[in-house]
């Protein structure tokens, strides 16, 4: 008799452990389900995420600040790691941005020990590795339409219009790119270029949902929440079954009993 | 101390898993290429049929209008990056006469599948051509671990000798 009490005492007690612990999470699988059932009425994929702390959760959110150059009537920026052309993206960088110009064929692109030629507009042209020649680039400045480069010994070179072939020169004549502050409605564009198409309130419903928001171990999480819900059904149903049996047994004896206490003689 | 030396040579093993970084300079490949005495640089614009060609081997258009190499008769070094998984590596090759004479790895800078850059998978490059279908003609080894940057360093050698036929069609047609 004892041990049927603790049995049954267990599994309640389990049941309501449980369902304490997972009741966060129920909620939060709940609510996120709903709304992923209505995402169409409730414009979910319409709804962009403005909140710096989820965009950089996410990796939206660009590091540093951005270094732009006037090249003519373009722009070129490099914000975090990613160079741009106007607002499009060209290509990465690991290396500083030393600076842009633009000659009578190409836009020089100059970063620590490396060169980037894009066409007048923005294609891709060829990534120049600077190597031992001339490298720890200071700064690009242009001289008769042909870019020149400022090494940090402080040496100066200056390539042919083809930009294979460097001479050394003199720091004379030369005028150096110099940097510009983007306004912020250019700098809003841009922001929105890196970030892609943005965060919108369905993807992050849909990672909260599946617990990929937290990354890997998020999923694990909300996996054991699915577990502790299958087991709140299962020892519900059990507490529930057990009782009515122990209830219906209570009015099978006490009806029982009765019928004996009534034909008792007198 | 004795007890912590299993965990200091287990931390010491993992350090040495990324073995990524500059391994040469392309200009002193270059230099090394041509005993010291490089040639002038030049350029290829692919267009037309060798722009097909080089998308069909790389699997998408090549980064870049142009490429630089450096010819002096009939060799030819060229330095080409192809992404493995995530990064681009950095090779150079060297030609003669439409085989592969020298093939290097000179910058990797993905976390995994740095083991090409040994001479035991370099070494089957050489010598090598392309066939009629701009295939190599040998097989190459993969390196179990490295499949994606074998990958990458096979399509840049088809590549490079893609590219030593254009100059050569180039240069006979001058």
């Amino acid at each position: 008799m004892t041990g049927r009490q603790g049995h049954k005492h267990t599994a309640f007690l389990w049941h309501r452990r449980i369902g304490l612990v997972a009741i966060a999470l129920v909620l939060v699988l709940a609510i996120t389900g709903i709304s992923l059932n209505h995402t169409e009425s409730l414009k979910l994929d319409e709804a962009y995420i403005d909140s710096a702390l989820l965009l950089r959760w996410y990796g939206l959110e660009p590091e540093g600040e951005a270094i732009s150059y006037d090249v003519g009537e373009h722009i070129i920026t490099v914000l975090d790691h990613q160079v741009f052309f106007n607002t499009y993206p060209v290509t990465t960088t690991e290396q500083t941005f030393r600076g842009a110009v633009k000659t009578a064929q190409l836009i020089v692109l100059a970063f620590d020990s490396e060169l980037v030629l894009l066409t007048t507009d923005g294609e891709f042209v060829e990534r120049m590795p600077t190597g031992h020649g001339f490298s720890d680039i200071q700064r690009i400045g242009i001289k008769y339409q042909r870019p020149v480069i400022e090494t940090a010994e402080p040496h100066y070179y200056m390539a042919d219009e083809h930009m294979l072939d460097w001479d050394v020169i003199i720091n004379d004549e030369v005028s150096w790119a110099q940097s510009t502050t983007l306004d912020p409605t250019k700098m809003a564009v841009l922001l929105e270029s890196f970030r892609g198409r943005g965060l919108t309130l369905e993807r992050v419903i849909l990672d909260l949902h599946s617990g990929r928001i937290f990354g890997e171990l998020g999923v694990y999480v909300m996996d054991a929440a699915a577990l502790a819900l299958l087991w709140l059904s299962l020892s519900g149903l059990w507490v529930w079954w057990r009782r009515s049996l122990k209830q219906k047994r209570k009015r099978h004896y006490q009806k029982h009993h009765r019928v004996q206490v009534e034909h008792r003689p007198s | 101390m004795k007890k912590y030396a299993p965990l200091l040579l287990l931390l010491l093993l993992s350090f040495d898993g990324f073995a990524g970084g500059v391994y040469q300079e392309p200009d002193a490949f270059i230099a090394e290429a041509f005993a010291d005495n490089p040639p002038k640089a030049d350029v290829i614009w692919p267009t037309g049929a060798l722009k097909t060609q080089m998308k069909q081997i790389l699997g998408h258009d090549y980064k870049g209008l142009r490429i630089r190499y450096w010819r002096k008769a009939d060799r030819t070094a060229w330095i080409l990056d192809e992404i493995g998984k995530d990064k681009p590596i950095t090779t150079g090759f060297v030609t003669n006469q439409g085989r592969i004479e020298t093939a290097r790895v000179l910058i990797f800078r993905e976390s995994r599948g740095w083991e090409v850059r040994h001479a035991f998978f370099t070494d089957q490059f050489n010598q090598v051509s392309l066939n009629t279908a701009n295939k190599l003609d040998r097989h190459i080894d993969n390196i179990t671990g490295a499949t994606l940057s074998v990958r990458a360093v096979t399509k840049l050698a088809r590549l490079a000798l893609l590219l030593d036929q254009a100059v050569s069609e180039q240069q006979a047609a001058l």
